[in-house]
């Protein structure tokens, strides 16, 4: 299965939930997805498209646009494309639907993303941080208006 | 019949451990010398290896240096040593269990802080989940420069902190 059949299956399964589809190159394939239909579309890759290994999950945070974007990358084990999956949400609220279900993996950069962006995993097993305390929790270091960073380091020093 | 309670403060010649009377005697006599002479050829550290520093903490006791012929030995518990290292970035998260690492060693007790990142907070300066200025959380006797520093730089900062014991000028004690 090559780029194109892949990306043309998984438009028309999801004619709705998919959009904004691109074939980068016959190894890179693009597409945005609706939030509330993201574990079934996953759910979809994995049975059918074989698309078994969650690279990894992270979110990138846009505050021109007000928009905080979850971006999946997930490869296969059967053949050699890579297929970057985003959902934007709104940046005053946050949710998506957990993916654990489907990729177990996902756990650790769910809890990842939550602590740095804040972004709200619905249906999460342990939603929890993973390495910032707990009383960091609501400052979401990782996006751009983050006004936290100490610049007292080294007074005594200099 | 109410058991009398003794007030053994008024007893002359009685000194409660909860007091410090002798060992504050003995810091204005000449024995607070030969205490400090045996206290700084037995610095036994703490094998707390915090980042990348900590490698070079770990060669330092292994048996290359042979750091042993001057007393400074590696031990694993906080419950057994006099200095405390800290090797590297203290993270918001990791400065509580340091802090705890602190109380349950026994004093006399020293710090050397060693590494960039704990003097300076080096690589990691105005990060968002590194405590900055550990030397106001610790008082830090020795500051040892590098990234990292070699394993002679730490013996080097022992004997540094064994000058200020031996000159009675190190934080540990209050003279």
């Amino acid at each position: 299965m090559d780029a194109n059949t892949m990306i043309d299956s998984l438009s028309t399964q999801f004619p709705d939930a998919v959009y904004d589809t691109k074939v980068g190159s016959n190894i890179r394939i693009f597409a945005k997805v609706k939030p509330e239909s993201v574990k079934d579309v996953c759910t979809y890759l994995k049975k059918n498209l074989s698309f078994g290994h969650l690279c990894c999950e992270f979110g990138v945070d846009y505050p021109g646009r007000n928009e905080i974007e979850v971006v999946y990358v997930i490869g296969s084990y059967e053949h050699s494309v890579i297929l970057t999956l985003k959902a934007i949400l709104p940046r005053d609220n946050p949710e998506i639907e957990s993916v654990v279900d489907v990729y177990w993996n996902a756990n650790w950069y769910e809890r990842e993303t939550y602590e740095l962006f804040g972004v709200k995993y619905l249906n999460h097993p342990d939603l929890k941080p993973l390495v910032l305390p707990e009383d960091m929790l609501g400052e979401w270091p990782l996006r751009k208006d983050y006004k936290g960073f100490p610049n007292k380091t080294a007074r005594n020093l200099v | 019949m109410a058991v009398e309670q003794t007030d053994y403060e008024e007893i002359p010649g009685v000194t409660l451990t909860d007091r410090n009377v002798i060992s504050d005697f003995v810091k204005k006599t000449k024995a607070q010398d030969i205490l400090n002479w045996g206290r700084k050829n037995s610095l036994w550290f703490m094998v707390n290896a915090m980042g990348c520093c900590g490698v070079e903490l770990l060669s330092t006791g292994m048996a290359h240096y042979d750091t042993d012929r001057f007393g400074i030995i590696p031990r694993n518990s906080p419950r057994h040593a006099d200095v405390l290292i800290i090797s590297g970035y203290v993270t918001k998260k990791y400065l509580p269990a340091l802090k705890r690492i602190w109380e349950q060693m026994p004093s006399p007790k020293w710090v050397i802080a060693f590494g960039d990142c704990a003097i300076s907070g080096g690589p990691f300066y105005e990060s968002y989940s590194t405590h900055q200025n550990v030397d106001e959380v610790f008082p830090v006797d020795v500051f040892v420069p590098g990234c990292p520093p070699r394993c002679e730089a730490l013996i080097q900062g022992f004997f540094e902190l064994q000058k200020k014991i031996e000159a009675k000028q190190d934080r540990g004690t209050e003279y």
